[in-house]
């Protein structure tokens, strides 16, 4: 086997080619224009773009569309490349839906060691005040990658879970547009080198890159600002999908209301992905062009009469917060709606109230797009827009509320039974009830006025986000395990690894908390000892390597697992979800034959009620 | 509960193959069509956002200094344009095959001609041609008119492309008169094109009163 | 409602649409405010998007177009 039949070596190959493409396609035509040949902006502007689509030439990401403009009809390729070992197909384009989630889940996976590895280094400078290891600059860099690398890795691992389950959940043979799904998948590979180039440059200001800062930084936010473009659109497309599959795939009988649970909340998260993250391409853009070609958009510029005749800067903070508040509920409804589906599983008992838990879903997304102006308020934006924007943000507690009773609700009087997959679904709930509490303290005008760029945000945002996201999303490899390899993981290590993590995040949150109540800011490299807060720091360090520790045995115990586990068989977990209802692990083509919905799709432990049945198979 | 069937013969099987035909277009036919407005409605998130910058820079009160019969006249360029589109694809729809490709030959003609008129009259490349009267990087007015008009020539550009690409398959037979999504999606997406600028072109050259930038 | 398929109906949307850009032309030259610009564009842009860029075939069933 060569190496360049991997799809992901001729991509990168196709990478760096296109990336000198590009810069000397823009150093040629400055020569043609007059100019000087070198401007390092523009140079590496032209690279990345051009590296990004050689990328995906390189991969092949578009070949089958590049052969329909010719008029050539491509058949949709099944099963592992030809005259080549399975596991090849991990490696390059691939069309299934369960290989695309599989991609997706261990890009993700491998971006969250990463990303969560730049924490490490620098919770360890913040260990102890003074400045031991880190200088101040590359202390800023390490710290906005991690920012931007575990976001990309939420981002991923979100798309991961929605590729890999929402068509086995409906029932549907794949996505709607499988190619688009591979397109989807392979841009977010360029543009994560793209944005790991960018460390070399260094770029400082946070993940935020409010302008304008982030227009007279190094030249590493060039690359910021296509990487994150090019996995926004990305996030576009894969959502785009998503919500063609869940509208017009559903099999027989599965009304919108019949939908798994999770379902709802993947199509409440597209909602917003689809839309809102144009704003923050839209924003990077413009910050990428003000740079490149000194267009004024967010720079103000005085004229002789003192008049602005520039940009405004606080008009990015709205673009940016437009996405990116919403963006924090995308990263936690799915993580919710995990947290939705496995306790029915784990309690024997049906969702209690699913019509409001699937509504709150579409709620908090909704409102959602009203509430970004809390970020914003000591930006010194109009101050009545600060009760107008407190108002809209305490409205969302309503919907999450909603979503706790009904955990509760199906909790209570339950036959609950605490495999690793339920730990940590409930490890979320406790996790994320730290978040919640702590929000309403930051949307009221009023305190986040003194929080604000605290450690007390550091805190609330890495609670919400560990309830949200980290927590369901391992309960969910946990849970999906045995659906991927057919093997169950080692209980034990999984046990072990939730009774680390769990305390040991807990103690993080709240020491974060503290300490920003003591008035630790964010984003120094260095604090004075005579704040108070070095014990404090000390304790965010350690129960941040705890943590760190509990994944490495989380991933030893996947790797082995995969391996020596025990053999799972259809549906170790007694679920009525259709996908348990198959083969483990699942099949090239899913569903041999279509399936039909007959009930309702959580009625556990209610005599004689069945949510699917197959068509063909004696019912019809 | 009943379990779904799973015989390893009947997995290998792909169901599609079994009733393709009909059936299957329709079905996928819808979800093309789904996903095209669905990527509209995103876009329009992206074209929102700049009509946002403009109101937000701007004011609803102040507008570059533009040449309003160069706007008026690209306008309605664009605006034939979408009617010969329009036409074109009804002609597919009738099985025309002549009247199509005259039609949306000239459909990517006046597009050419909307963006020839952009370059030369409002970014002002070809100075002998055109006195260039705003530069992106002088002050907020160039910039933003850079920013709109930009964005929506990188689309007018990709509708021409496709455009070409959708009259060569037609030409090689590659639609029907029942068949012919390559030619919807195209028709769809340059009447989309044109909806853009329908907003655009007020909030460029109608709203407000005209400033004169002193630097 | 109209037949949608002929060339007449179209040749008619076109000529609504270009009074209604000359409408806007003189409401600007005028200085009516932005958001009556901005209705008559929305009229417009209705229009295009139920005539030309046949909005109703996502909810109709037919696959035939």
């Amino acid at each position: 086997m060569r190496l360049t039949s991997l799809g992901v070596v001729r991509g990168l190959v196709g990478y760096f080619a296109g990336m000198l493409i590009g810069m000397a396609v823009v150093v040629i035509s400055r020569l043609v224009l007059g100019m000087s040949a070198w401007d390092q902006e523009a140079v590496w502007v032209g690279g990345i773009i051009f590296s990004i689509i050689g990328f995906l030439l390189g991969v092949g990401a578009m070949s089958d569309w590049l052969k329909w403009t010719r008029g050539v009809q491509t058949p949709l390729r099944h099963g592992p490349p030809v005259n080549q070992p399975a596991w090849t197909r991990y490696f390059g384009v691939d069309y299934n839906h369960k290989v695309i989630g599989i991609q997706y889940g261990v890009t993700a996976f491998m971006l969250l060691v990463v990303g969560g590895s730049f924490a490490l280094i620098f919770r360890s400078e913040l260990a102890d005040s003074g400045i031991t290891f880190l200088q101040p600059g590359t202390y800023n860099t390490v710290l906005s990658m991690h920012g931007w690398v575990a976001l990309a890795a939420i981002l991923l691992g979100i798309a991961g879970i929605a590729n890999y389950l929402v068509p086995l959940m409906i029932g549907a043979e794949d996505m709607a547009f499988p190619r688009l799904n591979a397109f989807a998948y392979w841009l977010n590979v360029p543009a994560i080198v793209t944005l790991l180039i960018s460390m070399l440059f260094g770029w400082d200001s946070g993940w935020t890159a409010y302008p304008p800062l982030s227009l007279r930084g190094p030249v590493g936010y060039q690359m910021v600002f296509w990487a994150i473009f090019g996995i926004g659109l990305s996030s576009i497309l894969g959502s785009l999908n998503l919500i063609v599959t869940m509208l017009l795939m559903r099999p027989k009988g599965m009304t919108l209301f019949r939908m798994p649970i999770l379902c709802w909340a993947i199509l409440a998260t597209s909602i917003i992905q689809l839309t809102a993250t144009q704003l923050i391409g839209q924003a990077f853009l413009m910050l990428s062009f003000e740079r490149t070609l000194g267009m004024p958009l967010f720079n103000p510029i005085y004229n002789a009469a003192g008049e602005n005749i520039g940009g405004q800067p606080i008009l990015f903070q709205h673009l940016f917060w437009f996405y990116s508040h919403p963006a924090v509920y995308v990263f936690v409804l799915p993580g919710l709606g995990i947290i939705s589906e496995l306790l029915p599983v784990f309690s024997r008992k049906p969702l209690f109230g699913y019509r409001w838990v699937a509504l709150s879903s579409l709620a908090i997304a909704l409102v959602g797009f009203l509430v970004w102006g809390h970020h914003m308020f000591t930006s010194g934006y109009q101050p009545y827009l600060r009760v107008v924007f407190m108002i809209s943000t305490l409205l969302v507690a309503v919907p999450t509320g909603v979503k706790f009773f009904s955990w509760l609700g199906t909790l209570w009087g339950g036959r609950l039974t605490f495999q690793t997959p339920m730990l940590f679904t409930l490890g979320a709930i406790s996790v994320f009830l730290i978040g919640g509490l702590s929000g309403p303290i930051l949307a009221t005008a009023a305190t986040d006025l003194f929080l604000h760029d605290t450690y007390f945000i550091v805190g609330h945002f890495h609670a919400t986000i560990f309830g949200g996201f980290v927590f369901p999303f391992f309960a969910a490899i946990y849970y999906w395990y045995p659906k991927i390899t057919g093997r169950m993981y080692n209980e034990t290590m999984g046990k072990l690894h939730f009774w680390l993590m769990t305390p040991g995040f807990w103690l993080m949150s709240l020491a974060q908390m503290t300490a920003g109540t003591m008035g630790m800011r964010r984003r120094i490299a260095d604090y004075d000892p005579a704040l108070g807060v070095e014990n404090v720091q000390l304790l965010v360090t350690i129960a941040g390597f705890v943590i760190a520790f509990s994944i490495l045995i989380m991933i030893y115990n996947l790797f082995t697992s995969a391996e020596v586990g025990v053999l799972a068989g259809n549906n170790p977990w007694r679920s009525r979800s259709p996908e348990w209802q198959i083969p483990s692990p699942a099949p090239e083509h899913s569903y041999a034959r279509p399936i039909t919905v007959v009930g309702e799709p959580y009625d556990y432990g209610l005599a004689g009620s069945t949510y699917i049945a197959t068509a063909g198979a004696g019912d019809d | 509960m009943a379990a779904v069937t799973t015989s390893a013969q009947a997995a290998a099987l792909h169901p599609h193959d079994a009733h393709a035909g009909h059936d299957h277009y329709a079905a996928q036919l819808r979800m093309n069509r789904l996903g095209l407005w669905l990527f509209f409605i995103s876009e329009g998130f992206l074209f929102g956002g700049l009509l946002t910058v403009r109101f937000f820079l701007w004011g609803a009160d102040t507008r570059p200094e533009l040449d309003q019969t160069i706007g008026l006249i690209v306008t309605s360029v664009l605006l034939i344009s979408s009617v010969s589109m329009r036409l074109a694809e009804t002609a597919m729809e009738r099985g025309n095959r002549k009247a199509f490709s005259v039609f949306i030959l000239l459909t990517a003609l006046f597009g050419l001609i909307f963006l020839g008129g952009v370059m030369v009259f409002e970014w002002g490349l070809f100075p002998s041609l055109y006195p260039a009267h705003l530069t992106p990087w002088g002050d907020k007015y160039g910039a933003v008119v850079f920013a709109m008009t930009g964005m929506h020539a990188l689309h007018v550009i990709s509708g021409i492309i496709f455009i070409l690409i959708v009259w060569n398959l037609a030409r090689k037979g590659n639609f029907s008169q029942e068949r012919h999504w390559g030619v919807e999606s195209c028709a769809i997406y340059w009447h989309y094109v044109d909806v853009v600028w329908i907003f655009f072109y007020p909030a460029l050259y109608l709203i407000g009163n005209a400033v004169h930038v002193t630097h | 409602m109209f037949k949608q398929s002929g060339y007449g109906i179209v040749i008619l949307i076109g000529l609504i649409l270009a009074a209604l850009t000359i409408l806007e032309f003189f409401m600007g030259i005028n200085h009516i405010g932005a958001a009556l610009l901005m209705l008559v564009a929305s009229l417009k842009a209705i229009l295009v998007i139920y005539f030309f860029m046949h909005v109703s075939r996502l909810w109709t069933a037919e696959g035939e177009h």
